[in-house]
């Protein structure tokens, strides 16, 4: 029974975070839709969600939940800079080439966080108590984060469906030239579209830091790197959505296996979250190359 | 209403335009012909900025406009019914022509637009909230000039609007385009279907690697044996 338990517990905590995950990968997804860019830096400004958030908990008692508002707005000037200093220059480039300008300037970034932040781990602990849930204690602070999540996703969901500014990217999308026929200014929508995309990157690394309480540092990105592109390229890579829906299955196939992980003996299941993701991406990649959940 | 002097283009290292040299009138029809490959639509293409000219000089309704990107041109009322449609497929009917009425100057008008497509299209409106990718050939066609109606243009380039078309839906497409010329409309045209044009046009081009070979009216066109038997194979 403890094992049944045990199982149900980790799933429940798996579509928590993985909603989380799934925003974290939602940023990633919409670039590389619209822009054809992959975002290899993309761990990068995760971290830097995850210092705004620590930095304004530790000198200003300002809780995340507030701090997302900042995150977002940080994370688009800084898409925004990227993008009018580098990236328009490299979409219509070789892909080799952006991909090369995102990876340095993931470095970039890094580099420069250590010079404000050091190198060492940090960490803050906002305590709000919790509610007894399926076998488990589960904090506040996780399930506002999973609420948090389905919020935003939602919320950039309606904007795509509704709004003609999110049509516009829809129909760059979907056919550049013909989009420019209608008197769009397909560089605008990049430019938009970019600058949202480290947008919702940076925010979610705001809600990565109530899952990480002392692991807050400035090197954190590359596993989140390698988390969202196992979870853009099952689902689909090109759709957000597609990746907000795979980071819940992601969440449930990350903590479900530790729990199957658990039995064998000698292992240590949280010691192979690398080995996991890393296994689940050549899975996919194996399976169905386009993605499990096809994509738009 | 257009003037387009000595202009030049290509893709990459390689030149495809010449310096072309051509007028478009006020609410006429002008059609440009010439064989596979001579240029037409990148003579549009050059035209609308889609493709930057290397020289030259595009002027309309008196304006300097050579460099001006695609959507400021379209903010000027001139847009281009692209080879291919291009329309976007996963988008409603709806949506395409609500993407069409994208500027600010178009969208104040959208209610108007649209009654005037829907009057020209009936079968657009009874598609409504179909995507756009499962009509049929015609109307697609008729959705992508539909859609470049909905932006209240003055002058509309046009690729090869009958392309791919069944005869009747060919006739079709030809009696709208003059149709759109007694709305008020400005129309330059780029077809193979050289018969059925030159039947709507008034002035005719013929364009042969990358050069105006002739220039005229529909009649001299017409009347020159030499013109029709070099370039329009008749
Ligand atoms: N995107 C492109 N890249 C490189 N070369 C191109 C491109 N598009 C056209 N060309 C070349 O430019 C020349 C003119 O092409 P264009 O499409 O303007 O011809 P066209 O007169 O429209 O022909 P068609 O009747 O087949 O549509 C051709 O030699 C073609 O191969
Ligand atoms: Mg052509």
């Amino acid at each position: 029974m403890a094992f049944v338990e045990q199982l149900i517990s980790n799933l429940l905590y798996g579509a928590i975070l993985g909603s989380v995950y799934g925003l974290a990968t939602m940023g990633l997804s919409l670039i590389f839709g619209v822009l054809r860019i992959v975002n290899v830096g993309h761990g990068a400004f995760i971290m830097v969600g995850a210092f705004i958030a620590y930095w304004m908990f530790i000198l200003y008692g300002i809780p995340p939940l507030i701090s997302l508002f900042l995150a977002i707005a940080v994370g688009m000037a800084i898409g925004l800079a990227i993008y009018m200093l580098v990236v328009k220059r490299l979409v219509d480039a070789p892909e080799l080439a952006s991909l090369l300008a995102m990876f340095a300037i993931g470095i970039f970034i890094e580099e420069f966080a250590k010079q404000i932040w050091g190198a060492d781990y940090v960490g803050y602990s906002w305590e709000i108590g919790g509610v007894s849930m399926l076998f488990t204690e589960v904090p506040f602070t996780k399930l506002l984060a999973f609420a948090s999540s389905i919020v935003i996703a939602a919320v950039v969901y309606v904007w795509f469906r509704k709004t003609k500014i999110g049509k516009a990217v829809r129909a760059v999308v979907e056919d550049r030239e013909g989009a420019t026929t209608c008197g769009i200014d397909v560089n605008r929508i990049y430019a938009l579209s970019f600058s949202l995309g480290i947008g919702l990157t940076v925010l979610s690394g705001v809600l990565v830091t109530l899952f990480t309480p002392v692991g807050i540092n400035v090197y954190m990105g590359g596993e989140y790197t390698l988390k969202a592109f196992v979870i853009a390229v099952l689902g689909g890579l090109a759709s957000p959505w597609g990746a907000f829906y795979a980071g819940f299955i992601f969440g449930l196939i990350e903590n479900g296996s530790y729990t199957l992980l658990g039995l064998i003996p000698g292992v240590e299941p949280f010691g192979l979250t690398r080995f996991l993701s890393s296994v689940v991406l050549m899975l996919v990649l194996l399976v169905k190359p386009t993605g499990l959940l096809g994509g738009e | 209403m257009l003037n387009v002097t000595d202009l030049q283009s290509g893709y990459g290292e390689m030149q495809v335009l010449w310096g072309i040299d051509l007028e478009v009138k006020e609410k006429s029809i002008t059609v440009i012909l010439g064989p596979n490959g001579a240029g037409k639509s990148t003579t549009l293409k050059t035209i609308f900025g889609t493709l930057k000219p290397w020289n030259g000089r595009i002027e309309y309704i008196g304006q300097d406009i050579t460099f001006l990107p695609p959507h400021k041109k379209v903010e000027l009322g001139m847009t281009l019914v692209p080879e291919g449609r291009h329309l976007f497929p996963n988008m409603t009917v709806k949506d395409n022509l609500y993407m069409g009425a994208y500027l600010k100057r178009a969208e104040e008008r959208f209610e108007d637009s649209l009654e005037l497509v829907y009057s020209l299209f009936p079968r657009l409106k009874e598609r409504e909230s179909q995507k756009a990718g499962t009509l049929s050939g015609g109307e697609q066609q008729m959705l992508a000039i539909a859609r470049a109606l909905m932006t209240s243009p003055n002058l509309i380039l046009m690729d090869e609007p009958s392309q791919g078309l069944a005869p009747k839906l060919v006739k079709e497409v030809f009696e709208t385009i003059l149709k759109l010329k007694d709305e008020g409309l400005t129309i330059l045209l780029v077809e193979q279907n050289v018969f059925a044009s030159l039947e709507i046009s008034d002035y005719a081009y013929i364009l042969h690697e990358g050069k105006i070979a002739f220039g005229g009216t529909v009649d001299e066109v017409k009347e020159s044996e030499e013109v029709k038997r070099a370039y329009l194979g008749v």
